[in-house]
C-alpha cells in the first residue's frame, strides 16, 4: 500500500483497507470453493473436498452431452454476439450524425433501457413469438434474436463512448478535403472505434453466453444451451460434475475478458514505437 | 490554381445568436488576409462559411465569381488548416497528407509521389511512414499544411494556426507558413486573435467585431490610420486623447471637441521645460518609469486624470524623470498623429 492515495489517508487508510479486504473475500471466497470442490475424489459436493482428483473433469468434458450443450453456447452466442455488434456499432456512429441533441439523448435512453428490463419479459414476449409463427418452433432463431437484444446495450454503450473521444474536427475536416460519408466511416471512424467494438463485443459474449432466462423458454426441446443444462444438473443430481463444469465456463469468461487488456498493451506499445506499419 | 474569393453581406445566425451581421470581404487571388478580433467575434463562422462548413441565412459566396452557397464543402476545393490540426489518428503522415487523393480515387502511385513532393514542401521529408502520434506540434502543423495544399485548392483557410503551438516555435512558423504561401501563390485566409501574427504574416487584416468587419487594411494602415477607436487600442499601443483644432485638449469639459487623436508611444518624445512646444503636446505629472531593455515607458498622468504612455529610447538621461514631477511629451512629426473625426455620439463619449 504505497500508493499515493493510501499514503494520503494516514492511519484512517486502516479500516479502509480491511473492509476493501472483506469484500474482496466475499466475492472470491465463494469462487474458490466452487472450484476446490470440483477436485473432491468422492461423489459429493463437499468443502474442503474429499483428496484431490480432475475425474469430475475428465466427466464432463466427456460426456457428449456436456460438450454438445458447450457447443451450441458458443455458436448461438457467437451469432448473437456478431448481430449485437454490427447494430450497436451503427447505432452508435449513426447517433453521432443526429443533430438535434434532444433526440440524440433520448435516442441513447432507448438504446440502453433493455439492460434494465428483466430478461422474463423478453423471454415470454418471444415465446409468444414463438408459438405465434409456426416456422420459428423448433429452430434457435428467437433465442439467437432475443440474446442479440440482450446483448446490444453493451456493445451499443462501449462504442457510444469510443465515438465520443473522436476528435469532432476530424469529420469537417475530412469534407473539406473531399470525402464522403463512406470514406470517412471506413478509414477514420471504423479504425478508432475496433479496440471499443472489440470490448464491446467480448462483453456482449460473456454476458449473453451465461444467459440462462431465455434459454429456458426459447431453446427447443432436445436441446440445451450450457447455462441450461447447468441449471438443469443442479435440480437433479447436485454432483461435482456441475461445479467443474461451472469452473471450466468461469475459467472461459475470465479467458475472453482477458482479452481486451492484452491488445490494448500491444497497441499501446505500437503506439510507442510510432511507426503505424 | 488560386481564386478570388468574394463575400457579400453574409448574415448567420446559431441559436438565437445573430453571429455574422453582414460581413462583406473581397480577398484577392493569392493574397493573405487574417480575420483578427477578439473570441467571439464571428471570425470562425466566417472561415467555416467560406469552408462550406456553416451554411449562411442570406448574402453571397463566390469564388472566381462561381456562387459557392450551395456547394457542398466536398466540392469546394478548399484546403483547411483546423486549430487542433485534426491530423487521422489512425493513418500514417504519407497517407494524411494523401487523403484528398484518396477521396477524390487518385491511383496510389500518384498519391504516393504527391505526398512525398508537399512533405517535400513543408520541410518533412522522410517522414510518410511516421504516426501522427509520434510528431511534435510543430511537425503536426506542418504536416496539416501540407495535407490542406495537397489537392491543389484554390483557397488556404487557416483556423488559428498557431494556438497549439509555444511562444519561440510560433515566430518560426509564422515565417514558415508565409513562405510556403507565397511559393504556392495561393489565396490565403486566416484567422487569429494574436495581433503580432495578423501583422506579421498578412497582405491585409481584417478587424472583426461583434459579427462585422470594422477595417479591413494593410498592416500598417491599420496601425496608422485606424477607423475608430476600437481597432486603435486593439493594434498595439495607442493614446487617444480628445482634440479640437489640431490640438489636444487635456480637460475637454465645455470645448468643442472634434476628434481623437490617436498617438502611438514610440512617437512621443520628451521636451525639456523652457523649449517651445510643438501643438501636438500634453503635459502631466510621472506616474510611472520602467526600464524595458530596448525603451524606457514612461506613464505620465495629466490634469485631466488620462493616462498617457510614451516610449523613450534607452538612450535619454532617466534621472531627471521623477516619479511626482511634471512632465510635458510631444509629437514633433504631425502626420504620425491621426484624427478620427467624432461623431456626435463619440465626441459625447470623448467629452465625458
Amino acid at each position: 500500500m504505497s500508493s499515493t492515495v493510501g499514503r494520503s489517508l494516514g492511519w484512517y487508510r486502516v479500516p479502509v483497507v480491511v473492509v476493501a479486504l472483506l469484500a474482496s473475500l466475499l466475492l472470491i471466497v465463494p469462487f474458490v470453493i466452487l472450484v476446490a470442490t470440483s477436485w473432491t475424489g468422492g461423489s459429493f459436493i463437499l468443502f474442503p473436498p474429499e483428496g484431490f482428483s480432475l475425474q469430475w473433469y475428465t466427466e464432463v468434458l466427456d460426456d457428449p452431452r456436456w460438450m454438445d450443450s458447450f457447443r451450441l453456447s458458443l455458436w448461438t452466442a457467437s451469432l448473437s454476439t456478431l448481430i449485437a455488434a454490427v447494430l450497436g456499432l451503427l447505432g452508435a456512429v449513426g447517433l453521432a450524425r443526429v443533430r438535434s441533441r434532444l433526440a440524440q439523448r433520448w435516442i441513447r435512453t432507448l438504446f440502453i433501457v433493455p439492460i434494465a428490463l428483466p430478461p422474463i419479459a423478453y423471454a415470454v414476449g418471444l415465446y409468444g413469438v414463438n408459438m405465434e409463427l409456426g416456422f420459428l418452433r423448433g429452430t434457435l432463431v428467437t433465442l439467437i434474436v432475443g440474446h442479440a437484444l440482450v446483448a446490444l446495450p453493451y456493445v451499443f454503450v462501449i462504442v457510444s463512448g469510443g465515438m465520443s473521444r473522436i476528435d469532432p474536427a476530424l469529420r469537417p475536416a475530412a469534407s473539406t478535403l473531399g470525402a464522403k460519408w463512406p470514406l470517412v466511416l471506413w478509414k477514420i471512424e471504423l479504425p478508432a472505434l475496433l479496440p471499443y467494438l472489440l470490448s464491446g463485443a467480448l462483453f456482449a459474449f460473456v454476458v449473453v453466453f451465461d444467459e440462462v432466462v431465455l434459454a429456458v423458454f426459447l431453446v427447443p426441446p432436445g436441446e440445451q444451451t450450457l447455462p441450461l443444462r447447468m441449471l438443469n444438473a443442479s435440480q437433479e443430481a447436485f454432483s461435482p460434475e456441475l461445479t467443474a463444469a461451472s469452473t471450466l465456463v468461469s475459467i472461459l469468461a475470465i479467458l475472453v475478458l482477458a482479452i481486451i487488456p492484452v491488445t490494448n498493451a500491444v497497441r499501446r506499445r505500437r503506439a510507442l514505437e510510432g511507426v503505424t506499419r | 490554381m488560386t481564386i478570388a474569393l468574394s463575400i457579400t453581406d453574409v448574415h448567420v445566425t446559431l441559436g438565437h445568436n445573430h453571429v455574422l451581421k453582414g460581413v462583406s470581404l473581397d480577398v484577392r487571388p493569392g493574397e493573405f488576409v487574417t480575420l483578427l478580433g477578439a473570441s467571439g467575434s464571428g471570425k470562425t463562422t466566417l472561415l467555416n462559411v467560406i469552408a462550406g462548413l456553416q451554411a449562411v441565412d442570406s448574402g453571397h459566396l463566390t469564388f472566381d465569381g462561381v456562387s459557392m452557397e450551395r456547394t457542398p464543402p466536398q466540392k469546394r476545393n478548399v484546403g483547411v488548416v483546423f486549430q487542433s490540426y485534426a491530423l487521422f489518428p489512425h493513418m500514417s503522415v504519407g497517407e494524411n497528407v494523401a487523403f484528398p487523393l484518396r477521396a477524390a480515387r487518385r491511383p496510389a502511385r500518384e498519391r504516393k509521389s504527391v505526398a512525398e513532393e508537399m512533405l517535400a514542401l513543408v520541410q518533412l521529408p522522410g517522414m510518410a511512414g511516421r504516426s501522427p502520434a509520434s510528431l511534435s506540434g510543430g511537425q503536426r502543423q506542418r504536416v496539416a499544411l501540407a495535407r490542406a495544399l495537397a489537392a491543389n485548392p484554390g483557397i488556404l483557410l487557416l483556423d488559428e494556426p498557431m494556438a497549439a503551438l509555444d511562444k519561440q516555435l510560433r515566430e518560426q512558423m509564422q515565417v514558415e507558413v508565409t513562405r510556403i504561401q507565397r511559393k504556392v501563390g495561393i489565396t490565403t485566409v486566416s484567422v487569429t486573435h494574436d495581433q503580432t501574427e495578423a501583422l506579421t504574416m498578412s497582405d491585409r487584416v481584417a478587424i472583426m467585431r461583434d459579427g462585422i468587419l470594422v477595417q479591413v487594411d494593410s498592416p500598417e494602415d491599420l496601425y496608422r490610420h485606424p477607423v475608430d477607436e476600437y481597432v486603435a487600442g486593439f493594434l498595439g499601443e495607442a493614446n487617444l486623447l480628445p482634440t479640437a483644432g489640431g490640438r489636444i485638449l487635456d480637460d475637454a469639459a465645455g470645448a468643442e471637441v472634434d476628434g481623437t487623436a490617436v498617438v502611438r508611444p514610440e512617437d512621443l518624445e520628451l521636451v525639456p521645460s523652457g523649449e517651445a512646444c510643438p501643438a501636438w503636446h500634453v503635459e502631466g505629472a510621472i506616474h510611472l518609469l520602467s526600464f524595458q531593455g530596448t525603451r524606457f515607458r514612461l506613464e505620465l498622468l495629466t490634469d485631466g486624470g488620462r493616462k498617457v504612455v510614451c516610449s523613450l529610447p534607452p538612450s535619454i538621461d532617466a534621472s531627471t524623470l521623477v516619479v511626482g514631477e511634471r512632465a510635458r511629451v510631444a509629437c514633433r512629426n504631425p502626420e504620425r498623429v491621426h484624427v478620427i473625426a467624432a461623431t456626435p455620439a463619440t465626441a459625447a463619449m470623448v467629452a465625458a
